[in-house]
């Protein structure tokens, strides 16, 4: 069963059409679901190893918030044949690192190595995908480490990632795209090892996933290796994908937040993006570029240089957990603003509005919306010289955009957007009624030295 | 010219079989394949009249340029009174020259597909940027124009400031910056090494007359590395270097002096930053370490990866997969120019401070008392070796990791000895390292959280808990 990869073309070499170089790269498609995409690159004895499924925190149960990622971390603890602490051995051993990610819409595993490591690597990834040592003992102990993540990251941290957990449970109304995706600890407390089980047997097929090597290898013996090393999982059926989507914005949602850890304020903007096509996805991401990348974007020169009413910006589509390919529900384009402490949150959305709304008006110059697609395209082709990286992007373009080559063709299409996309985009979307905002301020605090902050 | 070969240590994995039968692996497990001869980075060394140094690696691959230049003088060349001044002149370096306002540089840099920034670190200021390759040398003028013209107007000078300011604010909020910040003035005392960022009062006192001073006494041909990593063809991008940076002229006599070699006569203590509302204690535990040139330097490197460098480390087997006290243990060497320290880190929930220190001093003991194993010191050294080619896969990495040798006074062919060291140390050798350096009475604590919990968690080991110097 095949579910979000429609556009495969099945066991055929891809040809490339596209203007710009790219290196050689194959798909095919295992009879039993699995897409294998391998990238055959000789300049260094190094591989990347991506496996992709399609379940992120989106799906996750309700009740228990957190436990898509949890349950990254048990896919690390073993299986019947391979104990936990098996992989992370041999891939060290091997000369690499081992992780894992959880995002919206997908969990990745990586590995990156030695070229010598190709074959026990993708046994271990099968050996994975067939089967796990459900141990309540490793969950119990997961568990805890999952939970000084969640301390090291967001509760002993400034800002807490409220522009990446707070927002979107602002800005969105269903539960799939609301939630707290790291997890509240009464619903990571309740997981049990038969969540563990039930959740591993609905999403952990190898119909739902993607296999990515690329490196040093020969495409042909990888294409025998991932039959030989995961032809014979069976295939399982995998739950149909529920509706994501969410009932229109009509009005301008606010929030004003209490930090306790934080000594400047910050704000979280947040525009709902229009569902993913091809053409949307990229100009909403010329946009949430030309606002957000470098010091030559809008909003720096026009915040942290012009007005100075800002000492940081941050931002873009899918920010920050992900490229602006990589989601298939509702995004959004987030700003991630720190302001000084002697202004107050209008100020500095007024001085937002204006370069944003300027953008509406009247668009951007032929000349910078050249640039900017230039950045963009160099930015690009840093994430896939890596290996590793590379596999993640192809193996996530497999998954959520139905081909992997749509990694390579992301050059050519930033060529298509006109200043007239970019302003349209922007007058359509990025609007009052359209955004969530929400202002992070220090809590009241006894008084300290530094306690009137701001300009000097 | 000079052509450098970058030579992974490979040997090693014959071993592998022995430490098969140690862990018992799955039966099924297909072995290591045959390792592909490594393609070595050739390293074209050149040096213009003026003293530049030039490294270029042309190599093929998606068309990308990386471009880094490395000064010497960073924060330990900073005046007395003017401490993490490098900071500001790395963030003002890039705003404006005689005949380029700021926003301009940033715009020329986008149009190729790059972002110049210039960042400071004890012994250097790194000005890096990654272009595309049709579009390289459209940028060297202008980054030639920035380090040999750079003007801190100063209006830009003052916004640097005011943003240096707030960052500062910012850092001094996040617990690993404060743990950091103790560290440093814990193990380096008065040495100029003690200092990684600046004060508000530094800041404030900064004028532009100092910054411009400052960049003329650094921002010299003779104490600078140009490394060109990419794809481009190197006859033509030599002579594109040449005609940017020949004209290069240091400006007056002033010029960076040598770092003292810091004496660390370290306070054995639990040195405590009180931060409240804090959920967890922000652990560090430091020591001295062996500086880059150290004969046991590379037997030190492999110790750390099995107390503590490693996810399969004796550490993180111990309090993360074992205990789930923290998230995020790890241990690393790290080296300045003229110095080396061990530092491990360990994020904890308040009730298990005590608990992970425990563990942390049993470690470090256990590393300098007992032999590691076959096993361990296959998987260390692999890994090691290892992962220095995974660092060397892009373009940046390697432009960093070349500049990086050259302010510490080391060839390129430094990555392939160190590869050939880690490779013929012993587990003896690796004892003896960890024997004189990682004991936990070599240790100080640093300890970021609520001040009540670290007092009440610490206090039965015995060490006085006082705040840092």
């Amino acid at each position: 069963m095949t579910r979000r990869l429609v556009a495969l073309i099945l066991a055929i070499p891809v040809v490339c059409v596209a203007q710009q170089w790219h290196p050689p790269t194959e798909v095919k498609k295992l009879a039993n679901g699995l897409v294998v995409v391998v990238s055959e690159d000789h300049s260094a004895p190094t591989i990347g190893i991506c496996v992709t499924y399609g379940i992120g925190f989106r799906l996750e149960p309700v009740g228990r918030t957190g436990f898509a990622h949890l349950f990254e971390h048990m896919m690390f603890e073993g299986t019947p044949v391979s104990p936990k602490g098996v992989f992370d051995q041999v891939t060290e051993s091997g000369g690499g690192f081992i992780n894992g990610d959880t995002r919206y819409d997908y969990t990745e595993y990586i590995e990156s190595a030695s070229s010598a490591a190709l074959d026990p690597l993708l046994w271990l990834e099968a050996d994975r995908m067939k089967t796990l040592d459900f141990s309540a003992k490793n969950l119990e102990n997961q568990r805890n480490v999952v939970e000084e993540e969640v301390r090291v990251n967001v509760m002993n941290q400034p800002y807490g990632l409220f522009y990446a957990i707070d927002l979107p449970g602002k800005a969105y109304d269903t539960y799939p795209n609301a939630h707290n995706f790291y997890g509240d600890f009464k619903d990571l407390d309740a997981a049990n090892i038969q969540d563990v089980q039930s959740f591993y047997e609905q999403y952990y097929a190898p119909n739902n996933a993607v296999l990515a090597v690329v490196g040093d290898v020969k495409t042909d013996e990888v294409f025998e290796k991932a039959q030989k090393y995961f032809g014979a999982i069976p295939q399982r059926k995998v739950p149909p994908k529920p509706p994501l989507t969410e009932k229109p914005q009509t009005s301008e949602r606010r929030a004003t937040q209490q930090d306790k850890l934080a000594t400047l304020p910050a704000l979280g903007i947040g525009y709902r993006m229009p569902p993913k096509t091809p053409h949307d996805s990229v100009i909403a991401a010329v946009t949430g570029e030309l606002l957000h990348n470098g010091e030559a974007s809008r909003l720096y020169q026009s915040l942290v240089k012009e007005k100075q009413v800002a000492t940081e910006v941050q931002g873009g589509v899918n920010w920050p957990l992900g490229t602006f390919l990589e989601y298939s529900g509702p995004t959004l384009m987030t700003s991630f603003i720190i302001y000084p402490a002697n202004l107050k949150g209008n100020d500095v959305i007024a001085a937002y509005d204006s370069a944003v709304d300027s953008l509406a008006k009247t668009g951007p110059k032929p000349e910078e919306l050249e640039r900017v697609r230039s950045k963009m395209r160099s930015d690009w082709y840093d994430q896939l010289e890596i290996p590793v990286s590379r596999a993640s992007a192809l193996a996530h373009a497999a998954l959520l955009d139905g081909d992997p080559m749509r990694v390579y063709s992301v050059p050519d299409e930033l060529n298509e957007v006109t200043p007239e996309d970019v302003r349209a985009f922007a007058a359509k979307y990025l609007v009052k009624t359209n955004r969530t905002i929400i202002d992070r301020v220090p809590a009241a605090q006894p008084a300290t030295p530094d306690s009137n902050g701001g300009k000097q | 010219m000079k052509a450098t070969r970058i030579v992974m240590s490979i040997l090693l994995l014959a071993s592998f079989a022995q430490a098969q039968k140690e862990h018992a692996l799955p039966k099924d497990l297909p072995p290591y394949g045959p390792v592909a001869p490594l393609k070595a980075p050739e390293v074209k060394s050149l040096q213009l009249d003026n003293g530049l140094t030039v490294w270029l690696v042309a190599r093929g691959g998606f068309p990308k340029v990386a471009i880094m230049l490395a000064i010497r003088g960073g924060l330990a060349a900073d005046p007395k009174e003017r401490p993490g001044l490098a900071e500001l002149l790395a963030k003002s370096v890039t705003q404006g020259t005689k005949t380029r306002n700021a926003r301009q540089i940033a715009e020329q840099f986008q149009a190729a597909g790059g972002d110049l920034s210039a960042r400071a670190t004890q012994d250097s200021i790194f000005v890096s940027t990654s272009v595309l390759a049709d579009k390289f040398n459209t940028v060297l003028p202008v980054l030639a124009d920035v380090v040999t013209e750079a003007s801190f107007p100063d209006t830009e000078v003052a916004i640097a400031k005011n943003n240096v300011a707030n960052s500062l604010r910012s850092r001094e909020a996040e617990p690993g910056f404060l743990a950091g910040r103790a560290l440093a003035k814990v193990l380096f005392g008065d040495h100029p090494y003690s200092v990684i960022a600046p004060t508000q009062t530094s800041i404030e006192q900064t004028t532009p007359d100092e910054l411009r001073r400052e960049f003329a006494r650094r921002f010299q041909p003779k104490q600078a590395v140009l490394v060109v990593v990419g794809s481009f063809d190197a006859a033509q991008a030599e002579s594109a270097l040449r005609d940017a940076f020949q004209t290069w002229r240091a400006q007056g006599s002033a010029s960076v002096g040598e770092t003292s070699k810091p004496t660390i006569n370290l306070a054995r203590a639990v040195y405590l930053v009180p931060r409240t509302g804090s959920v967890q204690t922000t652990l560090r535990v430091g020591a001295p370490g062996p500086f880059r040139q150290a004969a046991d330097y590379e037997a030190s490197e492999i110790a750390t990866a099995i107390y503590g460098g490693m996810f399969g480390s004796r550490l993180v087997l111990n309090i993360r997969e074992d205990k789930g006290y923290t998230y995020s243990p790890f241990a690393a060497l790290r080296t300045y120019r003229e110095a080396g320290f061990f530092a491990t880190q360990a994020d904890v929930r308040n009730a298990v401070t005590g608990a992970t220190l425990n563990e942390i001093n049993y470690e470090l003991n256990r590393m300098a008392t007992i032999r590691p194993s076959d096993t361990e010191m296959t998987q260390a050294k692999r890994y090691i070796v290892g992962n220095e080619a995974i660092g060397l896969q892009s373009g940046g990495g390697l432009a960093g990791e070349l500049a990086g040798l050259w302010v510490d006074g080391l060839p390129p062919d430094e990555i392939a000895r160190e590869s050939e060291e880690i490779g013929k140390s012993t587990a003896a050798d690796v004892t003896a390292a960890a024997r004189k350096y990682l004991p936990a009475s070599h240790t100080a604590v640093i300890a970021v959280g609520e001040q009540k919990v670290v007092q009440e968690e610490l206090e039965p080991f015995g060490l006085e808990i006082k705040p840092v110097p």
